[in-house]
């Protein structure tokens, strides 16, 4: 049984949540047994994530590479566990907590228990699809993957009965459609010049007949990071972002923001680096383009979060700015600041998942949306409001707290690529994100208290809250191995150049 | 409606498509169409029932309970004949390699585990086009 799964890790970390989501739709009645199944789904995929780990970094297999119906690479699907993937694996377990806390809740925010159970589903799609673009080595099965993450995320956007959430969640739709269009017509470019749709092999050919289409592969290169962008919420494409993470119901905001914009720019990386390689994205400036546009939008998100009277777009905004820092650090072209950026996108997956679920808890106690009416609940919800502290701190950036050390990654690697605008730019993002979340614990802290009874939400939630602000610390006191395995993937993308 | 000829000429008709469906779920490794194909002709033949007798009828004979069951597990069932492979201690969805006989090509067995895995599909793809039809339905009453 253990070889079985040991030889069948890479798939069943993909396939355990995807099972667990098509047994729910039936079992609604019982919606116990479905928070129960759903939480298990989840942990089984994060258990199995950190075995796959054990086993790539130990160096016992790696890639662990699995080969889908036993056909060999170019023609089947692979699957490959690679630093990058198993990192990215590792992120998506954020998922765990963040369903802890929808445990027993969720009603409440969403409706009745068919409703309850269809977000757990969409939820676990999800978290499928994530797992799967971390692993997967085809570009029509990201494609596929990205499909299925999207139109979970537009459904998990929708689980409100709430007319700005439907609103929210079409303007998502068609723009997300259109990203995955881009993003398939890249594919398409791509396996028309190359004959190929995996990627290694892609990537080979490739750096063959690139000079020979030089127009065709600038096309194949701009799709896929528009399709990619829109989908991430890269700065001028971000419109969709604010209006549907702050009107899904809060562990839907939790996931969308902390971890699904994550998914995408992974694919991204996966395939600027996987398909493209550095050497082309020099030649056609992507990675200018990509700094620029990341510099561009820390700096406006940041300042369009700081105009934000609600609590929830505050946050969402400020996700904008933080995809920023990553696709600066994408652009950066090299290890450092790779590295930077991959760890940056570990922790702002664990601060925004904290931060949102903080948020919603005190959304669901007082009923008050905007920071203003929020004053004086530091002292009535002291574990809500303590883990919110930890997360602002550390999305600011200051040191004992991960975002710290993705931002000094990132700071190092901007100075190694010898580009002042880049550093100024995540300087400046750390500065605006303290003046847009620095008066909430200040108001919530130093305020008198109000007469309201505002308590603390129930013991799942305090434990998930508690559980993501004890990652927030122990990956800026600790990073160890998590750094180590951000290092190790931004290498391996790099290594020929 | 109660158009009395339409009705003769459903209740003639529709099990053929029903039938028909079915084939083409099954023997998509071998002919044209396939899974999705086969199971929107099936889905397509409750709809046609439900617009000629009427949604009441419709949903008699389709409820939602069993709209939900075949919906999710016949997707399941296709994970299922997945894990065949990984029993076998082979990959996930191997076919040939988990030891099932591939028959004489051109037959029906020749695709191993395929017609299998179509039919959770067709079955999904049935139920879900069904559940569609009901939604927009109900929606405009």
């Amino acid at each position: 049984m253990t070889t079985l799964i040991r030889a069948n890790l890479p798939v069943l970390v993909v396939i355990a949540p995807l099972f667990v989501a098509f047994i729910l739709p039936p079992l609604a009645r019982r919606i116990r047994l479905v928070e129960a199944l759903a939480l298990l789904g989840a942990v089984l995929g994060l258990g199995g994530a950190g075995y796959l780990a054990s086993i790539v970094l130990t160096q016992q297999e790696n890639p662990f590479i699995y080969q889908l119906g036993g056909w060999p690479a170019p023609w089947g699907i692979e699957l490959v566990a690679g630093s990058l993937g198993v990192f990215f694996l590792l992120v998506v377990g954020v998922s765990v907590p963040v369903l802890l806390f929808a445990q027993g809740n969720l009603a409440a925010e969403v409706g009745g228990a068919e409703r309850v159970t269809r977000f757990y589903v969409l939820y676990l799609l999800l978290v499928g699809a994530m797992a799967g673009m971390a692993v997967t080595n085809d570009m029509f099965n990201v494609y596929v993957l990205v499909e299925v993450a999207t139109l979970s995320c537009c459904g998990l956007v929708s689980a409100r009965r709430y007319p700005r959430a439907a609103e929210a969640a079409f303007t998502y739709l068609i723009l997300a459609t259109l990203g995955s269009a881009l993003v398939l017509g890249g594919i398409g470019l791509i396996y028309l010049i190359t004959g190929h749709l995996n990627m290694g092999f892609a990537a080979q050919e490739l750096s063959r007949v690139w000079l020979a289409r030089p127009h065709v592969v600038l096309m194949a290169v701009s799709l896929i990071v528009v399709g990619f962008g829109v989908k991430a919420a890269l700065f001028p494409l971000h419109v969709w972002l604010p209006d549907a993470h702050s009107t899904a119901p809060s562990p839907a905001s939790a996931i969308l923001s902390g971890l699904a914009v994550k998914g995408y720019l992974i694919c991204l990386v996966k395939f600027l680096y996987g398909v493209f390689g550095p050497t082309l994205l020099q030649e056609f400036a992507v990675h200018r383009i990509l700094t620029l546009l990341g510099g561009v939008g820390i700096i406006t998100g940041s300042i369009l979060a700081l105009t934000q009277e609600e609590l929830k777009r505050r946050l969402a905004y400020s996700t904008v700015a933080q995809v920023g820092y990553l696709i600066l650090g994408f652009g950066l072209l090299n290890v450092t600041g790779l590295a930077g950026a991959l760890f940056y996108l570990a922790s702002h997956a664990v601060i925004k998942a904290t931060l949102f679920l903080a948020a919603g808890a005190m959304l669901a106690a007082t009923g008050k949306r905007n920071v203003r009416d929020l004053a004086g609940v530091g002292r009535k919800m002291p574990i809500t409001m303590a883990a919110f502290t930890i997360g602002s701190l550390g999305l600011i950036g200051l040191p004992l707290f991960s975002g710290f050390i993705g931002k000094w990654y990132l700071l190092l690697g901007s100075w190694e690529a010898g580009l002042i605008l880049p550093a100024v730019a995540i300087l400046a993002g750390s500065v605006l994100c303290a003046a847009y979340l620095l008066p909430v614990i200040r108001a919530a802290y130093f305020a008198p208290a109000p007469e309201e009874d505002w308590p603390d939400p129930g013991r799942p939630q305090k434990l998930a809250l508690l559980l993501l602000a004890a990652a927030v610390v122990i990956l800026g006191v600790r990073p160890g191995p998590f750094l180590e395995l951000a290092q190790k993937a931004a290498a391996e993308l790099l290594a020929f150049y | 409606m109660r158009d009395f000829i339409l009705k003769r000429a459903a209740s003639l008709i529709l099990p053929f498509i029903f039938v028909y469906g079915i084939y083409v779920i099954l023997h998509g490794a071998v002919s044209p169409g396939g899974s999705f194909a086969g199971g929107i002709i099936v889905g397509l033949s409750f709809i046609a029932f439900s617009t000629i007798y009427g949604i009441e009828q419709g949903r008699a004979k389709l409820p939602e309970k069993v709209l939900v069951w075949t919906e999710s597990y016949g997707t399941l069932w296709y994970g299922l004949m997945g894990l065949v492979g990984l029993v076998r201690g082979v990959p996930f969805l191997a076919n040939k390699l988990a030891g099932v006989d591939l028959g004489t090509p051109g037959t029906l067995s020749s695709g191993g585990l395929i017609p299998l895995i179509g039919l959770g599909v067709g079955i999904r793809v049935a139920s879900t086009i069904v559940t569609l039809f009901f939604t927009i339905m109900e929606e405009e009453r």
